[in-house]
């Protein structure tokens, strides 16, 4: 054995020279034991006196016992097979398996013996299920300390995941709050300066009017603020329904909406043909809604605007483009990009509230993915992103 | 077209909320007398009082969801549960978008869920909708 030998390749090295000694002995057992089918001896059931009642209950009580130990190991094949990937010590279960069907068949040679004989051929059989026995006694001290680690690991996730249940129904309970107690002293902030400005039309004068709808107007910014910021929390806490999605399809009809909404402008689409992947269809939704509507806004003051969805070779892996020649921005601001309330653009040049990305973002990243993009000021963004 | 005269029923504890309400729907013409009940609790009392006298003949209910005492879809439930005030036309007139307070209202027998908006030129819009369709467009049962 060499000296930097991992534990695993220690303990299969052993493994292996159990097992080959093992069958070594399978194998030579029938030459060194004479006549291993002989059986010049008087069968079992002469012993117990021919008692129907005793030979009965022998032959009921071994038939049971042999016929379970198939069964239970069975079910573990079944397991084994079953649970391929998150079964951890397979071969354990597999040495029990073997272990459990040699004890079996001494149970079953029991009822033989009775009519037939056959000594040898038993004592044979039980050589074997010892030999089964020992391995399986001996390789089992050692996973013990492992086995005990992964329950703790497992109690551990399971805490973790109820301190997670517990947060999120926090949330859930502060977000609801959110959505109904802060909105209810903008309404009044709005409501009522917009009272003010009817009911005093008379009094008041240019500049105090134009306050007053200063007011009106910010009361409003901060509702959709808040607005905002829900759908953002919503698209955290949502349950994930992974399906297949037709990311072509699903932009198309995007597109047709966006198109809708601004019928006089001169703005192609292209999207490429077979764009599919896994993953929860809502949520793709507001992501690609948020990717190609940005990609619409920051397009709306460039002539000949080009919008462009595809897929593309990045670093080695393959990832969805979202593509545009419009307004871009400056690459040293990039990291700041995904963050909330971020804006690269001045509200009176391109409105938004600056949650767009950031829900697109933790959307992504909810489906395990990454998002990045490359962009100049002038020329046009690319937004990456792969699932 | 024949509208219905009869009083509107106001559920709301926010007072400015209400104030803002009743100038949306004095804006808006609709001419009908309003009580307004500031928790869920007066709100049954008014309708269907427990002490045998005669409930208020409303022609729309203009509800909250959340409100002391006794909540909007409380209510709602015990009004679904009275023979007189059963068919009553219910609107929830409220703050929240979730999906849980949707369902519930329309599971427990809302007519219309509205949300208030936080501008006042789109609320008064709202309004003046739900009093021409509730008041004049529908028909309701005597």
């Amino acid at each position: 054995l060499s000296g930097n030998a991992s534990p695993m390749s220690l303990s299969r090295t052993r493994r292996l020279f159990i097992g080959g000694i093992a069958a070594a002995a399978v194998l030579a057992a029938p030459l060194v034991i004479p006549g291993i089918f002989s059986s010049q001896f008087l069968p079992h059931a002469f012993c117990y006196t021919g008692d129907a009642r005793l030979i009965s209950a022998h032959v009921i009580s071994d038939a049971l016992i042999w016929l379970s130990y198939v069964a239970i190991a069975g079910t573990l094949v079944y397991l084994v097979r079953q649970l391929k990937k998150e079964m951890p010590f397979q071969w354990m279960f597999i040495a029990f398996g073997v272990f459990i069907i040699a004890c079996g068949f001494t149970h079953f040679m029991e009822i033989v013996t009775l009519w037939k004989p056959v000594y040898w051929l038993s004592a044979y059989l039980k050589i074997i299920t010892a030999l089964a026995s020992v391995m399986t006694a001996l390789a089992l001290p050692p996973l013990v300390p492992k086995i005990r680690e992964m329950a703790k690991t497992s109690l551990r996730s399971r805490e973790v995941q109820n301190e997670l249940a517990a947060s999120n129904r926090e949330l859930e309970a502060f977000s609801y709050s959110v959505s109904h107690d802060l909105r209810a002293p903008l309404r009044a902030i709005n409501g009522f300066a917009r009272a003010v400005l009817e009911d005093g039309a008379q009094q008041l004068d240019e500049q105090s009017k134009a306050d007053l709808l200063r007011v009106t107007a910010a009361a409003k910014r901060m509702g959709e603020l808040i607005d905002d910021l829900l759908k953002l929390s919503r698209t955290a806490r949502s349950e994930m329904v992974r399906e297949p999605v037709d990311l072509t399809c699903m932009a198309q009809e995007i597109a047709a909406q966006l198109k809708a909404t601004g019928p006089e402008r001169d703005t192609s689409f292209t999207i490429a043909p077979g764009l599919t992947t896994v993953g929860d269809r809502g949520l793709l939704q507001v992501a690609l809604e948020n990717l190609l509507g940005n990609a619409w806004k920051f397009t709306g003051k460039a002539a000949n605007a080009k919008i462009e969805l595809g897929v593309e070779q990045q670093d080695g892996h393959s990832a969805f483009f979202v593509r545009d020649n419009g307004a871009g921005f400056d690459m040293q601001y990039a990291t700041k990009l995904f963050a909330p309330f971020q804006r690269m653009h001045d509200d009176d040049s391109f409105p938004g509230t600056g949650i767009g990305l950031a829900t697109v973002q933790r959307i992504i990243r909810r489906h395990g993915g990454s998002i990045w993009a490359k962009a100049a000021v002038d020329r046009g963004a690319t937004f990456y992103f792969a699932l | 077209v024949e509208v219905n005269q009869k009083t509107i029923l106001l559920v709301e504890d926010n007072p400015d909320d209400a104030e803002l309400t009743l100038r949306a729907l004095k804006k808006s013409k609709i001419l009908n007398d309003v009580i307004v009940a500031h928790d869920g609790a007066e709100a049954i009392d008014l309708l269907v009082p427990s002490d045998g006298k005669q409930g208020l003949d409303a022609a729309l209910v203009l509800l909250d969801l959340k409100l002391p005492r006794m909540d909007g879809i409380e209510v709602l439930r015990r009004l679904r549960a009275n023979e007189r005030t059963r068919l009553l036309p219910v609107i929830i007139l409220t703050t929240s978008r979730e999906q849980e307070d949707l369902v519930n209202s329309y599971c427990s027998g809302c007519n219309s869920y509205i949300r208030k908006p936080v501008d006042f030129v789109e609320f008064m819009t709202a309004v003046q909708q739900i009093g021409l369709y509730w008041l004049m467009l529908n028909e309701a049962p005597i």
